[in-house]
Protein backbone atom coordinates (compact mmCIF):
# COMPACT_ATOMS: atom_id res chain seq x y z
CA UNK A 1 0.00 0.00 0.00
CA UNK A 2 1.25 3.48 -0.86
CA UNK A 3 2.10 5.87 1.91
CA UNK A 4 -1.21 7.64 2.33
CA UNK A 5 0.32 10.70 3.99
CA UNK A 6 1.12 13.26 1.37
CA UNK A 7 1.59 16.84 2.51
CA UNK A 8 -0.70 19.02 0.47
CA UNK A 9 -2.05 22.53 0.71
CA UNK A 10 -5.10 22.63 2.91
CA UNK A 11 -8.04 23.38 0.66
CA UNK A 12 -11.07 22.42 2.74
CA UNK A 13 -12.36 21.52 6.16
CA UNK A 14 -12.24 17.74 5.56
CA UNK A 15 -8.54 17.72 5.05
CA UNK A 16 -8.06 19.96 7.99
CA UNK A 17 -10.05 17.52 10.17
CA UNK A 18 -8.19 14.49 8.89
CA UNK A 19 -4.88 16.06 9.51
CA UNK A 20 -5.99 17.23 12.90
CA UNK A 21 -6.87 13.66 13.86
CA UNK A 22 -3.61 12.58 12.22
CA UNK A 23 -5.48 9.88 10.27
CA UNK A 24 -4.29 8.85 6.82
CA UNK A 25 -6.48 9.86 3.84
CA UNK A 26 -7.39 6.83 1.76
CA UNK A 27 -8.32 6.64 -1.88
CA UNK A 28 -11.61 4.81 -2.65
CA UNK A 29 -9.63 1.98 -4.15
CA UNK A 30 -7.45 1.65 -1.06
CA UNK A 31 -10.40 1.64 1.28
CA UNK A 32 -12.24 -0.92 -0.79
CA UNK A 33 -9.12 -3.09 -0.83
CA UNK A 34 -8.92 -2.80 2.94
CA UNK A 35 -12.54 -3.96 3.36
CA UNK A 36 -11.98 -6.74 0.89
CA UNK A 37 -8.92 -8.03 2.72
CA UNK A 38 -10.69 -7.79 6.05
CA UNK A 39 -13.59 -9.90 4.76
CA UNK A 40 -11.29 -12.35 3.07
CA UNK A 41 -9.37 -12.90 6.24
CA UNK A 42 -12.51 -14.25 7.95
CA UNK A 43 -12.57 -18.04 7.58
CA UNK A 44 -16.25 -17.96 8.61
CA UNK A 45 -17.11 -16.06 5.37
CA UNK A 46 -15.16 -18.25 2.99
CA UNK A 47 -17.68 -21.08 3.12
CA UNK A 48 -21.23 -20.09 4.04
CA UNK A 49 -24.67 -21.61 3.76
CA UNK A 50 -27.44 -19.05 3.80
CA UNK A 51 -31.19 -19.44 3.56
CA UNK A 52 -33.62 -16.81 2.35
CA UNK A 53 -36.21 -15.79 -0.18
CA UNK A 54 -35.19 -14.73 -3.66
CA UNK A 55 -36.02 -11.10 -4.46
CA UNK A 56 -35.09 -9.36 -7.71
CA UNK A 57 -33.38 -11.58 -10.30
CA UNK A 58 -31.55 -10.45 -13.42
CA UNK A 59 -29.51 -12.35 -15.93
CA UNK A 60 -26.69 -10.45 -17.62
CA UNK A 61 -25.90 -10.62 -21.31
CA UNK A 62 -22.93 -12.80 -20.44
CA UNK A 63 -25.25 -15.25 -18.70
CA UNK A 64 -24.43 -14.50 -15.08
CA UNK A 65 -27.34 -14.42 -12.66
CA UNK A 66 -27.64 -11.56 -10.14
CA UNK A 67 -30.24 -11.71 -7.39
CA UNK A 68 -30.95 -10.75 -3.83
CA UNK A 69 -31.67 -13.10 -0.97
CA UNK A 70 -33.74 -11.58 1.80
CA UNK A 71 -35.48 -12.21 5.05
CA UNK A 72 -37.42 -9.91 7.38
CA UNK A 73 -34.32 -8.01 8.51
CA UNK A 74 -31.82 -7.84 5.66
CA UNK A 75 -30.92 -8.30 2.02
CA UNK A 76 -27.88 -9.98 0.53
CA UNK A 77 -26.61 -9.49 -3.00
CA UNK A 78 -25.77 -12.76 -4.73
CA UNK A 79 -24.22 -13.75 -8.02
CA UNK A 80 -24.09 -17.06 -9.85
CA UNK A 81 -21.57 -17.17 -12.67
CA UNK A 82 -22.67 -18.54 -16.01
CA UNK A 83 -20.69 -21.79 -15.86
CA UNK A 84 -22.03 -22.66 -12.40
CA UNK A 85 -25.53 -21.60 -13.41
CA UNK A 86 -25.57 -23.93 -16.41
CA UNK A 87 -25.06 -27.02 -14.27
CA UNK A 88 -27.54 -26.10 -11.55
CA UNK A 89 -30.72 -28.17 -11.42
CA UNK A 90 -32.99 -25.11 -11.29
CA UNK A 91 -32.94 -21.33 -11.60
CA UNK A 92 -33.26 -18.78 -8.85
CA UNK A 93 -36.69 -17.23 -9.28
CA UNK A 94 -38.36 -14.39 -7.41
CA UNK A 95 -40.34 -15.68 -4.46
CA UNK A 96 -38.52 -18.98 -4.24
CA UNK A 97 -37.07 -19.93 -0.86
CA UNK A 98 -33.67 -21.41 -1.26
CA UNK A 99 -30.49 -22.45 0.43
CA UNK A 100 -27.34 -21.03 -1.20
CA UNK A 101 -23.76 -22.09 -0.66
CA UNK A 102 -20.72 -19.96 -1.54
CA UNK A 103 -18.26 -17.34 -0.26
CA UNK A 104 -18.51 -13.66 0.62
CA UNK A 105 -16.34 -11.23 -1.31
CA UNK A 106 -16.25 -7.62 -2.42
CA UNK A 107 -16.93 -6.49 -5.98
CA UNK A 108 -14.56 -3.52 -6.12
CA UNK A 109 -15.97 -1.84 -9.21
CA UNK A 110 -19.41 -1.41 -7.61
CA UNK A 111 -18.32 -1.20 -3.99
CA UNK A 112 -20.58 -3.98 -2.86
CA UNK A 113 -20.03 -7.13 -0.98
CA UNK A 114 -21.90 -10.16 -2.26
CA UNK A 115 -22.30 -13.89 -2.03
CA UNK A 116 -20.56 -15.76 -4.85
CA UNK A 117 -22.92 -18.72 -5.10
CA UNK A 118 -21.59 -22.14 -6.00
CA UNK A 119 -24.70 -24.23 -5.44
CA UNK A 120 -28.38 -23.81 -4.60
CA UNK A 121 -31.12 -26.09 -3.28
CA UNK A 122 -34.79 -25.42 -2.81
CA UNK A 123 -35.39 -24.73 0.83
CA UNK A 124 -36.85 -27.74 2.57
CA UNK A 125 -35.56 -29.90 -0.29
CA UNK A 126 -34.22 -32.40 2.18
CA UNK A 127 -37.77 -33.09 3.36
CA UNK A 128 -39.07 -33.44 -0.21
CA UNK A 129 -36.31 -35.85 -1.14
CA UNK A 130 -37.16 -37.97 1.89
CA UNK A 131 -40.87 -37.92 1.03
CA UNK A 132 -40.04 -38.90 -2.54
CA UNK A 133 -37.96 -41.89 -1.50
CA UNK A 134 -40.54 -43.04 1.05
CA UNK A 135 -43.41 -42.85 -1.47
CA UNK A 136 -41.32 -44.55 -4.13
CA UNK A 137 -40.53 -47.44 -1.79
CA UNK A 138 -44.18 -47.77 -0.74
CA UNK A 139 -45.55 -47.80 -4.31
CA UNK A 140 -42.80 -50.12 -5.51
CA UNK A 141 -43.74 -52.54 -2.72
CA UNK A 142 -47.33 -52.47 -4.02
CA UNK A 143 -45.99 -53.45 -7.44
CA UNK A 144 -47.01 -50.23 -9.21
CA UNK A 145 -43.68 -49.99 -11.03
CA UNK A 146 -43.47 -53.70 -11.84
CA UNK A 147 -42.29 -54.23 -15.44
CA UNK A 148 -44.72 -57.16 -15.72
CA UNK A 149 -47.74 -54.87 -15.38
CA UNK A 150 -46.63 -52.54 -18.15
CA UNK A 151 -48.96 -52.73 -21.13
CA UNK A 152 -47.91 -52.79 -24.78
CA UNK A 153 -48.86 -49.82 -26.92
CA UNK A 154 -51.48 -50.54 -29.61
CA UNK A 155 -49.83 -50.75 -33.06
CA UNK A 156 -52.35 -48.48 -34.79
CA UNK A 157 -54.45 -46.40 -32.40
CA UNK A 158 -57.71 -44.84 -33.63
CA UNK A 159 -58.26 -42.57 -30.66
CA UNK A 160 -55.40 -40.93 -28.80
CA UNK A 161 -55.89 -39.06 -25.52
CA UNK A 162 -53.55 -36.20 -24.63
CA UNK A 163 -53.44 -34.89 -21.06
CA UNK A 164 -51.52 -31.62 -20.80
CA UNK A 165 -51.82 -27.88 -20.46
CA UNK A 166 -53.53 -25.95 -23.26
CA UNK A 167 -50.85 -23.28 -23.03
CA UNK A 168 -47.28 -23.75 -24.12
CA UNK A 169 -45.53 -25.63 -26.88
CA UNK A 170 -46.30 -29.19 -25.74
CA UNK A 171 -49.69 -29.48 -27.44
CA UNK A 172 -48.34 -27.99 -30.68
CA UNK A 173 -45.40 -30.39 -30.72
CA UNK A 174 -47.67 -33.40 -30.23
CA UNK A 175 -50.13 -32.21 -32.86
CA UNK A 176 -47.39 -31.58 -35.41
CA UNK A 177 -45.89 -35.07 -35.00
CA UNK A 178 -49.24 -36.88 -35.12
CA UNK A 179 -50.44 -34.92 -38.17
CA UNK A 180 -47.27 -35.84 -40.03
CA UNK A 181 -46.99 -39.48 -39.00
CA UNK A 182 -50.54 -40.74 -38.51
CA UNK A 183 -53.30 -38.35 -39.59
CA UNK A 184 -55.89 -41.14 -39.48
CA UNK A 185 -56.01 -40.83 -35.71
CA UNK A 186 -58.52 -38.83 -33.72
CA UNK A 187 -56.92 -36.86 -30.89
CA UNK A 188 -58.85 -35.76 -27.81
CA UNK A 189 -57.14 -33.33 -25.46
CA UNK A 190 -58.02 -33.35 -21.78
CA UNK A 191 -56.69 -30.12 -20.33
CA UNK A 192 -54.99 -29.86 -16.96
CA UNK A 193 -52.61 -27.65 -15.06
CA UNK A 194 -49.11 -29.17 -15.14
CA UNK A 195 -47.47 -27.09 -12.43
CA UNK A 196 -48.23 -25.06 -9.35
CA UNK A 197 -50.66 -25.41 -6.51
CA UNK A 198 -53.47 -27.86 -7.22
CA UNK A 199 -51.88 -29.20 -10.43
CA UNK A 200 -51.94 -32.82 -9.20
CA UNK A 201 -55.71 -32.74 -8.68
CA UNK A 202 -56.28 -31.35 -12.20
CA UNK A 203 -54.05 -34.05 -13.72
CA UNK A 204 -56.02 -36.79 -11.95
CA UNK A 205 -59.32 -35.20 -13.08
CA UNK A 206 -58.06 -34.89 -16.68
CA UNK A 207 -57.01 -38.57 -16.74
CA UNK A 208 -60.45 -39.58 -15.42
CA UNK A 209 -62.17 -37.41 -18.02
CA UNK A 210 -60.28 -38.96 -20.91
CA UNK A 211 -60.96 -42.40 -19.39
CA UNK A 212 -64.71 -41.75 -19.40
CA UNK A 213 -64.86 -40.54 -23.01
CA UNK A 214 -65.97 -42.78 -25.85
CA UNK A 215 -66.19 -42.13 -29.58
CA UNK A 216 -69.78 -41.13 -30.47
CA UNK A 217 -69.80 -43.26 -33.66
CA UNK A 218 -67.84 -46.39 -32.75
CA UNK A 219 -68.35 -46.36 -28.98
CA UNK A 220 -64.60 -46.99 -28.61
CA UNK A 221 -62.55 -45.39 -25.84
CA UNK A 222 -59.03 -44.04 -26.37
CA UNK A 223 -56.46 -46.69 -27.30
CA UNK A 224 -53.58 -44.85 -25.65
CA UNK A 225 -53.01 -41.71 -23.58
CA UNK A 226 -50.06 -39.30 -23.54
CA UNK A 227 -49.49 -37.41 -20.28
CA UNK A 228 -46.97 -34.66 -21.00
CA UNK A 229 -45.35 -31.45 -19.90
CA UNK A 230 -42.32 -29.68 -21.30
CA UNK A 231 -39.33 -29.56 -18.99
CA UNK A 232 -39.15 -27.16 -16.06
CA UNK A 233 -37.38 -27.00 -12.77
CA UNK A 234 -37.34 -29.81 -10.25
CA UNK A 235 -40.02 -28.19 -8.13
CA UNK A 236 -42.20 -27.62 -11.22
CA UNK A 237 -42.21 -31.37 -11.77
CA UNK A 238 -43.46 -32.08 -8.29
CA UNK A 239 -47.09 -32.80 -9.27
CA UNK A 240 -45.74 -35.80 -11.21
CA UNK A 241 -44.50 -37.23 -7.92
CA UNK A 242 -47.88 -36.85 -6.27
CA UNK A 243 -49.30 -40.14 -5.02
CA UNK A 244 -52.74 -39.53 -6.55
CA UNK A 245 -51.21 -38.82 -9.99
CA UNK A 246 -48.98 -41.90 -9.84
CA UNK A 247 -51.95 -44.10 -8.90
CA UNK A 248 -54.15 -42.57 -11.62
CA UNK A 249 -51.49 -43.34 -14.25
CA UNK A 250 -51.09 -46.94 -13.07
CA UNK A 251 -54.86 -47.54 -12.88
CA UNK A 252 -55.76 -45.93 -16.22
CA UNK A 253 -57.89 -48.22 -18.44
CA UNK A 254 -55.55 -47.93 -21.45
CA UNK A 255 -51.74 -47.69 -21.77
CA UNK A 256 -50.23 -44.35 -20.70
CA UNK A 257 -47.07 -42.75 -22.08
CA UNK A 258 -45.58 -40.17 -19.72
CA UNK A 259 -43.27 -37.46 -21.03
CA UNK A 260 -42.05 -34.98 -18.48
CA UNK A 261 -39.07 -33.65 -20.40
CA UNK A 262 -36.56 -33.50 -17.58
CA UNK A 263 -33.23 -35.16 -18.24
CA UNK A 264 -31.85 -35.79 -14.79
CA UNK A 265 -34.83 -36.50 -12.56
CA UNK A 266 -37.30 -39.31 -13.15
CA UNK A 267 -40.68 -38.67 -11.56
CA UNK A 268 -42.81 -41.38 -9.96
CA UNK A 269 -45.47 -40.92 -12.65
CA UNK A 270 -42.85 -41.99 -15.19
CA UNK A 271 -42.01 -45.08 -13.14
CA UNK A 272 -45.71 -46.00 -13.17
CA UNK A 273 -46.15 -45.26 -16.90
CA UNK A 274 -46.45 -48.09 -19.41
CA UNK A 275 -43.86 -46.25 -21.49
CA UNK A 276 -41.64 -43.31 -20.57
CA UNK A 277 -40.68 -40.82 -23.29
CA UNK A 278 -37.93 -38.20 -23.14
CA UNK A 279 -40.05 -35.40 -24.60
CA UNK A 280 -43.67 -34.84 -25.69
CA UNK A 281 -42.63 -35.11 -29.37
CA UNK A 282 -40.97 -38.45 -28.73
CA UNK A 283 -44.12 -39.63 -26.94
CA UNK A 284 -46.17 -38.74 -30.03
CA UNK A 285 -43.74 -40.66 -32.26
CA UNK A 286 -43.95 -43.71 -30.01
CA UNK A 287 -47.74 -44.05 -30.04
CA UNK A 288 -48.26 -44.18 -33.83
CA UNK A 289 -46.62 -45.91 -36.80
CA UNK A 290 -45.14 -43.84 -39.64
CA UNK A 291 -47.47 -43.44 -42.60
CA UNK A 292 -44.59 -43.71 -45.09
CA UNK A 293 -43.77 -47.20 -43.74
CA UNK A 294 -47.39 -48.31 -44.02
CA UNK A 295 -47.66 -46.97 -47.58
CA UNK A 296 -44.62 -49.04 -48.51
CA UNK A 297 -46.24 -52.09 -46.89
CA UNK A 298 -49.50 -51.58 -48.80
CA UNK A 299 -47.57 -51.28 -52.05
CA UNK A 300 -45.66 -54.45 -51.28
CA UNK A 301 -48.92 -56.32 -50.73
CA UNK A 302 -50.17 -54.91 -54.04
CA UNK A 303 -47.18 -56.45 -55.81
CA UNK A 304 -47.92 -59.79 -54.16
CA UNK A 305 -51.61 -59.57 -55.13
CA UNK A 306 -50.68 -59.13 -58.79
CA UNK A 307 -48.13 -61.93 -58.61
CA UNK A 308 -50.67 -64.30 -57.02
CA UNK A 309 -53.27 -63.74 -59.75
CA UNK A 310 -50.63 -64.21 -62.42
CA UNK A 311 -49.60 -67.50 -60.82
CA UNK A 312 -53.24 -68.65 -60.71
CA UNK A 313 -53.71 -67.89 -64.40
CA UNK A 314 -50.52 -69.66 -65.40
CA UNK A 315 -51.46 -72.86 -63.58
CA UNK A 316 -55.01 -72.77 -64.93
CA UNK A 317 -53.66 -72.47 -68.46
CA UNK A 318 -51.50 -75.54 -67.95
CA UNK A 319 -54.50 -77.43 -66.55
CA UNK A 320 -56.60 -76.36 -69.50
CA UNK A 321 -54.01 -77.50 -72.00
CA UNK A 322 -53.87 -80.93 -70.35
CA UNK A 323 -57.65 -81.32 -70.29
CA UNK A 324 -58.00 -80.17 -73.86
CA UNK A 325 -55.62 -82.83 -75.06
CA UNK A 326 -57.57 -85.48 -73.13
CA UNK A 327 -60.89 -84.29 -74.52
CA UNK A 328 -59.66 -83.99 -78.08
CA UNK A 329 -58.57 -87.61 -77.88
CA UNK A 330 -62.18 -88.56 -77.04
CA UNK A 331 -63.59 -86.16 -79.64
CA UNK A 332 -66.68 -84.75 -78.01
CA UNK A 333 -66.36 -81.52 -79.95
CA UNK A 334 -69.40 -79.78 -78.45
CA UNK A 335 -68.16 -80.33 -74.90
CA UNK A 336 -64.74 -78.90 -75.67
CA UNK A 337 -66.25 -75.83 -77.23
CA UNK A 338 -68.50 -75.30 -74.23
CA UNK A 339 -65.57 -75.60 -71.82
CA UNK A 340 -63.55 -73.31 -73.98
CA UNK A 341 -66.28 -70.76 -74.01
CA UNK A 342 -66.71 -70.86 -70.24
CA UNK A 343 -63.00 -70.49 -69.61
CA UNK A 344 -62.77 -67.86 -72.29
CA UNK A 345 -65.46 -65.74 -70.68
CA UNK A 346 -63.70 -65.92 -67.32
CA UNK A 347 -60.34 -65.12 -68.80
CA UNK A 348 -61.89 -62.29 -70.75
CA UNK A 349 -63.19 -60.94 -67.45
CA UNK A 350 -59.78 -61.36 -65.81
CA UNK A 351 -58.17 -59.46 -68.67
CA UNK A 352 -60.67 -56.65 -68.26
CA UNK A 353 -60.12 -56.54 -64.50
CA UNK A 354 -56.39 -56.32 -64.89
CA UNK A 355 -56.62 -53.74 -67.67
CA UNK A 356 -58.93 -51.61 -65.54
CA UNK A 357 -56.59 -51.99 -62.59
CA UNK A 358 -53.62 -51.02 -64.68
CA UNK A 359 -55.44 -47.89 -65.71
CA UNK A 360 -56.38 -46.91 -62.15
CA UNK A 361 -53.05 -47.92 -60.69
CA UNK A 362 -51.11 -45.96 -63.24
CA UNK A 363 -52.80 -42.70 -62.28
CA UNK A 364 -52.80 -43.59 -58.58
CA UNK A 365 -49.18 -44.56 -58.58
CA UNK A 366 -47.90 -41.61 -60.50
CA UNK A 367 -49.74 -39.39 -58.03
CA UNK A 368 -48.37 -41.29 -55.06
CA UNK A 369 -44.86 -41.44 -56.50
CA UNK A 370 -44.65 -37.65 -56.52
CA UNK A 371 -45.05 -37.45 -52.79
CA UNK A 372 -43.10 -40.53 -51.81
CA UNK A 373 -39.49 -41.10 -50.94
CA UNK A 374 -37.34 -42.85 -53.50
CA UNK A 375 -37.48 -46.15 -51.63
CA UNK A 376 -41.23 -46.52 -52.03
CA UNK A 377 -41.18 -45.16 -55.54
CA UNK A 378 -38.77 -47.98 -56.40
CA UNK A 379 -41.31 -50.50 -55.13
CA UNK A 380 -43.95 -48.95 -57.33
CA UNK A 381 -41.75 -49.25 -60.40
CA UNK A 382 -41.43 -52.97 -59.66
CA UNK A 383 -45.19 -53.23 -59.27
CA UNK A 384 -45.66 -51.59 -62.67
CA UNK A 385 -43.27 -54.04 -64.31
CA UNK A 386 -45.15 -56.97 -62.74
CA UNK A 387 -48.45 -55.73 -64.05
CA UNK A 388 -47.10 -55.41 -67.57
CA UNK A 389 -45.96 -59.03 -67.48
CA UNK A 390 -49.35 -60.11 -66.19
CA UNK A 391 -51.25 -58.43 -68.96
CA UNK A 392 -49.01 -60.16 -71.48
CA UNK A 393 -49.83 -63.49 -69.84
CA UNK A 394 -53.52 -62.69 -69.98
CA UNK A 395 -53.44 -61.83 -73.66
CA UNK A 396 -52.13 -65.29 -74.38
CA UNK A 397 -55.16 -66.68 -72.55
CA UNK A 398 -57.89 -64.51 -74.02
CA UNK A 399 -60.78 -66.18 -75.85
CA UNK A 400 -59.61 -64.70 -79.15
CA UNK A 401 -56.49 -66.75 -78.98
CA UNK A 402 -58.78 -69.77 -78.62
CA UNK A 403 -60.80 -68.86 -81.71
CA UNK A 404 -57.58 -68.50 -83.66
CA UNK A 405 -57.05 -72.19 -83.20
CA UNK A 406 -60.30 -73.00 -85.01
CA UNK A 407 -62.87 -73.09 -82.21
CA UNK A 408 -66.06 -71.05 -82.47
CA UNK A 409 -68.63 -69.69 -80.06
CA UNK A 410 -72.24 -70.65 -80.77
CA UNK A 411 -75.12 -68.55 -79.47
CA UNK A 412 -78.77 -69.46 -79.46
CA UNK A 413 -81.76 -67.30 -80.62
CA UNK A 414 -81.72 -65.54 -77.21
CA UNK A 415 -78.08 -64.62 -77.61
CA UNK A 416 -76.94 -66.94 -74.79
CA UNK A 417 -73.95 -69.13 -75.40
CA UNK A 418 -75.06 -72.62 -76.35
CA UNK A 419 -73.31 -75.28 -74.34
CA UNK A 420 -75.79 -78.14 -74.53
CA UNK A 421 -77.19 -79.60 -77.76
CA UNK A 422 -80.41 -80.52 -75.95
CA UNK A 423 -81.16 -76.81 -75.56
CA UNK A 424 -81.35 -76.34 -79.32
CA UNK A 425 -84.50 -77.14 -81.31
CA UNK A 426 -84.71 -77.95 -84.96
CA UNK A 427 -85.12 -74.72 -86.93
CA UNK A 428 -83.51 -72.46 -84.28
CA UNK A 429 -81.50 -69.53 -85.63
CA UNK A 430 -77.95 -69.66 -84.30
CA UNK A 431 -75.05 -67.26 -84.56
CA UNK A 432 -71.57 -68.71 -84.82
CA UNK A 433 -68.64 -66.51 -83.90
CA UNK A 434 -65.36 -67.36 -85.60
CA UNK A 435 -61.97 -65.82 -85.21
CA UNK A 436 -62.94 -63.47 -87.97
CA UNK A 437 -66.63 -62.59 -88.40
CA UNK A 438 -69.90 -64.33 -87.64
CA UNK A 439 -72.14 -66.84 -89.43
CA UNK A 440 -75.94 -67.10 -89.15
CA UNK A 441 -77.03 -70.79 -89.12
CA UNK A 442 -80.17 -72.89 -88.62
CA UNK A 443 -80.44 -76.11 -86.60
CA UNK A 444 -81.04 -79.14 -88.80
CA UNK A 445 -80.74 -81.99 -86.34
CA UNK A 446 -80.16 -82.29 -82.63
CA UNK A 447 -78.12 -85.19 -81.27
CA UNK A 448 -77.59 -85.73 -77.59
CA UNK A 449 -74.01 -86.92 -77.35
CA UNK A 450 -74.95 -88.72 -74.16
CA UNK A 451 -71.60 -88.01 -72.53
CA UNK B 1 -69.07 -60.98 -54.94
CA UNK B 2 -68.12 -57.35 -55.45
CA UNK B 3 -71.57 -55.96 -55.08
CA UNK B 4 -72.24 -52.32 -54.28
CA UNK B 5 -72.79 -53.28 -50.66
CA UNK B 6 -69.34 -54.88 -50.55
CA UNK B 7 -67.77 -51.80 -52.12
CA UNK B 8 -69.47 -49.59 -49.58
CA UNK B 9 -68.37 -51.82 -46.74
CA UNK B 10 -64.73 -51.60 -47.86
CA UNK B 11 -64.93 -47.84 -48.39
CA UNK B 12 -65.92 -47.44 -44.75
CA UNK B 13 -63.28 -49.74 -43.22
CA UNK B 14 -60.82 -48.22 -40.77
CA UNK B 15 -57.20 -48.47 -41.90
CA UNK B 16 -56.08 -51.34 -39.68
CA UNK B 17 -59.07 -53.51 -40.65
CA UNK B 18 -58.62 -52.75 -44.36
CA UNK B 19 -54.92 -53.59 -44.15
CA UNK B 20 -55.55 -56.85 -42.26
CA UNK B 21 -58.22 -57.88 -44.77
CA UNK B 22 -55.97 -56.93 -47.68
CA UNK B 23 -53.18 -59.09 -46.25
CA UNK B 24 -55.55 -62.04 -45.72
CA UNK B 25 -56.85 -61.69 -49.29
CA UNK B 26 -53.35 -61.70 -50.76
CA UNK B 27 -52.39 -64.74 -48.69
CA UNK B 28 -55.51 -66.64 -49.72
CA UNK B 29 -54.87 -65.91 -53.38
CA UNK B 30 -51.21 -66.88 -52.98
CA UNK B 31 -52.20 -70.21 -51.42
CA UNK B 32 -53.85 -71.01 -54.76
CA UNK B 33 -56.06 -74.08 -55.44
CA UNK B 34 -59.06 -71.86 -56.07
CA UNK B 35 -61.42 -71.89 -59.03
CA UNK B 36 -60.70 -69.09 -61.50
CA UNK B 37 -63.99 -67.35 -60.71
CA UNK B 38 -63.10 -67.16 -57.02
CA UNK B 39 -59.52 -66.10 -57.74
CA UNK B 40 -60.73 -63.18 -59.78
CA UNK B 41 -63.27 -62.16 -57.16
CA UNK B 42 -60.48 -62.21 -54.54
CA UNK B 43 -58.27 -60.19 -56.83
CA UNK B 44 -60.97 -57.57 -57.33
CA UNK B 45 -61.55 -57.45 -53.59
CA UNK B 46 -57.80 -57.00 -53.04
CA UNK B 47 -57.72 -54.09 -55.46
CA UNK B 48 -60.57 -52.38 -53.60
CA UNK B 49 -58.83 -52.92 -50.26
CA UNK B 50 -55.51 -51.62 -51.56
CA UNK B 51 -57.19 -48.49 -52.87
CA UNK B 52 -58.95 -47.97 -49.54
CA UNK B 53 -55.62 -48.20 -47.69
CA UNK B 54 -53.80 -45.87 -50.08
CA UNK B 55 -56.59 -43.34 -50.05
CA UNK B 56 -56.59 -43.14 -46.28
CA UNK B 57 -52.81 -42.89 -46.04
CA UNK B 58 -52.67 -40.05 -48.52
CA UNK B 59 -55.83 -38.11 -47.73
CA UNK B 60 -56.54 -38.43 -44.01
CA UNK B 61 -56.52 -35.32 -41.86
CA UNK B 62 -55.89 -35.39 -38.13
CA UNK B 63 -58.94 -34.70 -35.97
CA UNK B 64 -57.84 -32.66 -32.98
CA UNK B 65 -60.40 -31.98 -30.29
CA UNK B 66 -60.80 -30.92 -26.70
CA UNK B 67 -62.78 -32.84 -24.08
CA UNK B 68 -65.32 -30.95 -22.02
CA UNK B 69 -67.52 -32.20 -19.23
CA UNK B 70 -71.17 -31.35 -19.56
CA UNK B 71 -73.84 -31.04 -16.93
CA UNK B 72 -74.67 -34.58 -15.89
CA UNK B 73 -71.04 -35.62 -16.22
CA UNK B 74 -71.09 -36.64 -19.86
CA UNK B 75 -67.77 -36.04 -21.63
CA UNK B 76 -67.89 -34.59 -25.14
CA UNK B 77 -65.23 -33.78 -27.71
CA UNK B 78 -65.37 -30.30 -29.23
CA UNK B 79 -63.16 -28.94 -31.97
CA UNK B 80 -60.10 -27.20 -30.61
CA UNK B 81 -58.84 -24.17 -32.46
CA UNK B 82 -55.13 -23.75 -32.03
CA UNK B 83 -55.78 -20.08 -31.21
CA UNK B 84 -57.48 -21.26 -28.06
CA UNK B 85 -54.54 -23.44 -27.16
CA UNK B 86 -52.02 -20.70 -27.79
CA UNK B 87 -53.44 -18.44 -25.16
CA UNK B 88 -51.49 -18.60 -21.95
CA UNK B 89 -53.30 -19.82 -18.89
Amino acid sequence: MRDPIQPTEPTGPMQTDARAASLPVLSVGDLTALVKNTLRSQPRLREVWVEGEVGQVSISAAGHCYFTLKDERAQLKCVIFRDDRMVMPFEARTGLRLLAQGSIDVFDAQGVYQLYVRSIQPSGFGDLALQFEALKAKLAAEGLFDPARKRKLPPMPHNIGVVTSLSGAVLHDIRRVLARRWPMARVVVSACQVQGQGAAATIVAALRRVGRWTDEESGCATDVVILARGGGSLEDLWPFNDESVVRAVAAHPCPVVVAVGHETDVTLAEFAADVRAATPSVAAELVVPARVDELARVNQLGVRLNGALNQTLVSLRQQLATETRALEARHPQAQITADRERVGVLLDRAARVVARRLEVERSNLSRAADSLPALVAGGIAIARGDMRRESAALNALSPFATLERGYSIVRGPDGAVLTDARKAKQGDQLSVRLQRGEIGARVETVRDSGS
Amino acid sequence: MNTDAEQQRIAALPFDKALAEFKATVEKLEAGNLPLEESIALFEQGVLLQRRCEKMLSEAELRFQRLVEQAGGKVRALDLSMGEAEEPG
